[in-house]
């Protein structure tokens, strides 16, 4: 009688019955190590560098919907756009449009990408919501990541293979022809845990301008040329998966792949002859689609060592093809052509990384990787003029252009990490590397944290890296229509060296718990030197720009309860240089734009920036969040005057409810007002116009 | 020379103990069973054989399944299986060692012989001293069991300190990650309990991810939680365990009588101070910890 009562019990308990009677074997069994010293992030205070770290939860308050825009809540940060699928996002002002002076990965594979040194940010096959943090380090880091990393380095890591176990559905529909799909689906398994997200993301880009910015005047020089000129719709279709295999209790395996088909609208037309603005109507960059097919592949594994050590070996192959085909106008004439030019990047990267903690209080990282890019670049051009074919060296019978180049670099790295006593931090650490050009480099760092109280604590920090020159700035091209550059096969700018600056830093990190508060503070002067530009005289790249910046950026976080929420950033810089005296010894380039500042770099960057970003949870399962950002206003690197960038004001909101359907759905139902406000603005382009719009997004999981 | 030292004087505590019912006029015989041959029984076994003194007679079954009823002055079990076979087969004085304390009930419910425990579990109130210790800010625990489970008593001792307990009863399996986020998203500390339907070799990953994600520490109850992630924990190990049971199979020659079940007398804490310093919690060492347990929950006995 008694049996079969619990038989019944059980059944109606499910699985809750039988082995689940507490045993001695529960106490005693192995378990593997989980958060191991790869997963674990380094907090703040320990850490050799400034570091902003945008979470889950900071990315839903924000609203954004592009990974680019996250970059707006990291103080001294500067996002912008030259289409809109092509974002500017660098640190320390404004560049051109191509910024390569940031390191950015993605769960440890670096993602920026030959010829040009940059992140392709369209054609990541990620979307925001596969985040599950964002690591940015203002400062160089060269000596933990290596090359590139002169200004910053941001780290982008993915969510878990095991953060779903079921599917989920969302749609997003909204002005500006916002139309976003995505499903994702997850299980979680005994050796076997995995993702897969499949999605669709689709704008028109920047509002189109009707009216000069500026108060400029339509009649004035190019000033119409701005008006309708936006061509910069983005579709993008792309999956990825993400799996991770414990097949015991030492070894992890992460396995990632991911696709992306971007079609993205690019071009100009106040060039085109009947723009009415003056120019000769030579226009090689008309309306046209750039399409873009990327993929990748990546393998980890990741094996746990005795006494907290680990070993850990990563291979990623990434591929980046891009496509154009569009009409010209040469002095006046339509030449529909279609010129066609494309582009084929491929990336072989492995690494090797090895932890060894000395003892309780010193620890060791070091290890080795080994990188291969290949870039093949192709054009033909249809149906020109004989003298056009013959100035650049090609003839009607032979219209076509193309290169091959082969780069690879190694770099070895080591960094320790002691705690000399429990108030004293310090972080030591180099990287040598041989880059592309055949220069070995070293990139030092060295960081004291003094832990003023436990909860407060000072950093010193002085760090070297590099930034090796990019292949369109050694080859540079001879024929550039559209928007994709084809390296020149012959080396153009023999002799470029790699960038160097030189940082230092103090810190102050303080946490108040009984305040609900924490203050992270930075003071820094970075010192550019051999930065690379465009001589006009050699028509090269040459080195020669030096310049300094220094600054002083602060962070404030303050919860208000366990439902409220709020981040304060807030930059303030200021940028020299020696582009006034180049300028005047007839260096085009460096000729500033801005009338009141004759230095381009200090023209370029703004003085103070931030934002704020607040949250709060509501009774009913609704949600609601602000932020509110602030830029001085500034000259765009690289951009004419008609481009100035006015001060940049920007409040977004979002109010969101989640609910409960039957069948155990959970749905969530967001609203986000962009700009709400309606203080349009333009950025880095004048033609870039962002007024209010609004998002619906609808999102259901079981 | 020490080795006869410490013999001669245990031949002289038995001489004087002689008069004794218990042991009577021939050595005691002392049967152990263990459950498998786990390595935690196997230490426990010789930790054991180690701390008996040379006049009690040991004999040791490496299985629950080799005991059928054999004779002996004291029965020792190590772990439920061993005890359960034993509870069965036997009504001779059993001194159950390494059980949780919820498996008691049952053994006495089959038990006509005397009986006694070594449980293998911390007492409520050290668990609650220890949780106090690390973590006195958080206000919230959470704890998820599938396992019928009383949860009366750690609520009173954790409302005692004002503290708070949020427990969520698990139905199935399917549902573990959806209820375990429910409760993270309200608790802002996750009590591990022994319950092998949550907390299993396969589940711990993706239970430590979740709520490490959230920043919310996991309170686990043994060593290997704390070498997987865990923030700390306390637990006996099966040495200290074996000494204790030991020394109460060394009461029973004397006194021929078992006392009361008890908890463990000693105790050990990890702390993962790699979790600690990412979660930014500033936690004392192992040492300290448990010298400020053991002045809250009462000195070790």
């Amino acid at each position: 009688m008694k049996n079969k009562l619990f038989i019944i019990f059980c059944l109606a308990a499910r699985t809750a019955c039988a082995a689940d009677q507490a045993s001695e074997s529960d106490y005693y069994q192995e378990l593997p190590v989980v958060l191991s010293a790869s997963r674990l992030s380094q907090p703040l205070s320990e850490a050799p560098n400034a570091m902003t770290v945008i979470d889950r939860n900071m990315i839903i308050a924000s609203g954004f919907r592009t990974i680019t825009d996250l970059f707006k809540l990291v103080p001294g940060m500067y996002v912008s756009y030259y289409k809109s699928g092509q974002a500017i996002v660098s640190y320390h002002g404004s560049t051109d449009q191509y910024a390569r002076r940031m390191q950015v990965m993605i769960d440890g594979r670096s993602v920026y990408m030959p010829p040009l040194s940059m992140v392709n940010w369209a054609a990541l096959p990620i979307t925001v919501d596969d985040i599950e943090r964002i690591e940015v380090i203002r400062g160089p880091a060269a000596a933990s990541y290596g090359a590139n990393s002169t200004q910053g380095v941001i780290s982008i890591t993915t969510r878990d293979a095991g953060v779903m176990g079921g599917q989920s559905i969302s749609v997003t529909k909204g002005d500006k022809g916002v139309n976003d799909v995505s499903a994702r689906f997850g299980r979680r398994g005994e050796l076997l845990d995995y993702r897969m997200t499949l999605a669709y993301t689709a704008d028109n880009g920047y509002d189109s301008l009707a009216v000069p910015p500026n108060n400029i005047p339509a009649t004035q020089f190019k000033a119409v040329g701005l008006l309708g000129n936006s061509n910069d719709s983005n579709q993008a279709r792309m999956l990825n998966y993400r799996a991770d295999y414990h097949p015991n209790a030492v070894d992890r395996y992460d396995i990632q792949f991911g696709f992306n088909k971007d079609v993205q609208g690019v071009g100009f037309n106040d060039k085109n002859p009947n723009s009415g603005n003056g120019f000769k109507g030579t226009n090689t960059n008309t309306f046209h689609d750039l399409t873009g097919l990327s993929d990748y592949l990546q393998l980890g594994w990741i094996r746990s060592l005795d006494d907290n050590a680990e070993l850990s070996v990563r291979y990623a192959h990434s591929r980046e093809d891009q496509q154009e085909a569009l009409p010209i106008y040469l002095v006046g004439t339509y030449y529909p052509g279609p010129i066609s030019q494309s582009l084929k990047t491929r990336r072989d990267e492995i690494e090797v990384q090895h932890t060894v903690p000395f003892s309780a209080v010193n620890r060791l990282v070091y290890g080795a990787s080994y990188r291969t890019d290949q870039v093949n670049g192709q054009g033909y051009v249809q149906g020109l003029p004989t003298p056009v074919y013959l100035f650049y060296g090609l003839s009607p019978a032979n219209p076509s252009y193309s290169s091959s180049t082969s780069i690879s670099q190694y770099t070895v790295f080591a960094h320790d990490e002691w705690r000399i006593t429990q108030r004293w931090l310090f972080n030591a650490g180099t990287l040598f590397e041989r880059d592309a050009t055949g220069t070995p480099h070293n990139s030092p760092r060295v960081a004291l944290n003094f832990h003023v109280t436990p909860q407060q604590t000072l950093r010193l920090g002085v760090s070297v890296a590099y930034r090796t020159p990019s292949l369109v700035e050694t080859n540079y091209p001879a024929l550039q229509p559209g928007a994709l550059f084809i390296p020149n096969q012959k080396v153009i700018s023999p002799g470029l060296l790699s960038e160097k600056i030189v940082s230092h830093e103090i810190g102050y990190l303080g946490e108040f718990p009984q305040l609900a508060t924490s203050l992270d503070l930075r003071l820094f002067s970075d010192q550019l030197s051999r930065g690379i530009y465009v001589s006009t005289t050699s028509n090269t790249f040459v080195n020669g720009l030096s310049g300094n910046y220094q600054g002083f950026e602060a962070t404030l976080k303050h919860e208000f309860s366990e439902r409220g929420n709020l981040t304060v950033n807030f930059a303030h810089e200021l940028a020299a240089s020696n582009g006034a005296a180049l300028a005047a010894a007839g260096q085009k380039i460096m000729i500033s734009n801005n009338p009141l500042n004759a230095d381009i770099l200090s023209a370029s960057t703004p003085r103070n920036s931030g934002s704020v970003l607040y949250s709060q949870r509501l009774a009913d399962d609704y949600s609601f969040s602000a932020a509110y950002y602030r830029q001085d206003a500034m000259q765009p690197f690289d951009r004419g005057l008609i481009d100035y960038q006015p001060i940049q004001r920007r409040m977004d909101v979002r109010l969101a409810k989640s609910f409960n359907l039957a069948g155990g759905v959970k749905g969530n139902l967001a609203l986000v007002l962009q700009n709400l406000l309606g203080q349009g603005y333009t950025e880095y382009v004048a033609s870039n116009l962002f007024n209010r719009r609004g998002y619906i997004t609808l999102a259901l999981n079981w | 020379m020490y080795a006869v030292d410490r013999i001669s004087r245990w031949l002289l505590l038995i001489s004087l103990l002689s008069s004794l019912p218990a042991c009577a006029a021939e050595e005691m015989q002392v049967l152990m069973v263990l459950s498998d041959n786990s390595p935690f029984y196997q230490s426990f076994a010789e930790t054991f054989r180690q701390n008996l003194p040379a006049n009690l007679h040991l004999q040791t079954l490496g299985q629950a399944e080799d005991f059928s009823g054999q004779n002996a002055d004291l029965i020792v079990s190590v772990g439920v299986r061993a005890a359960a076979r034993v509870a069965k087969y036997s009504a001779q004085p059993l001194l159950a060692a390494m059980i949780p304390d919820t498996a008691y009930a049952d053994l006495q419910h089959v038990r006509h012989g005397p009986i006694s425990a070594i449980f293998v579990d911390q007492p409520i109130d050290r668990q609650v001293a220890l949780l106090r210790a690390v973590l006195p800010d958080r206000q919230t625990i959470g704890v998820l069991y599938a396992a019928t489970r009383d949860m009366s008593v750690l609520r009173t001792e954790l409302n005692r300190h004002h503290v708070s307990l949020i427990s969520r009863h698990l139905y199935s399996q399917d549902t573990l990650f959806s209820d375990l986020n429910e409760l993270l998203a309200n608790s802002d500390v996750l009590l591990a309990v022994p319950d092998s339907a949550i907390y299993n070799s396969n589940s711990i990953r993706n239970i430590l991810l979740s709520s490490y994600r959230r920043g919310i520490p996991l309170i686990g109850f043994s060593a290997a939680y704390v070498k997987a992630g865990a923030l700390c924990a306390i637990f006996s190990t099966p040495e200290q365990l074996a000494a204790q049971t030991a020394s109460v199979t060394v009461s029973f020659a004397k006194t021929g009588s078992l006392p009361a079940a008890q908890y463990p007398a000693l105790f050990r804490i990890a702390v993962n101070q790699e979790v600690a310093r990412t979660l930014n919690i500033p936690v004392k060492t192992a040492e300290a910890l448990r010298l400020l347990v053991e002045k809250s929950s009462g000195e070790a006995r």
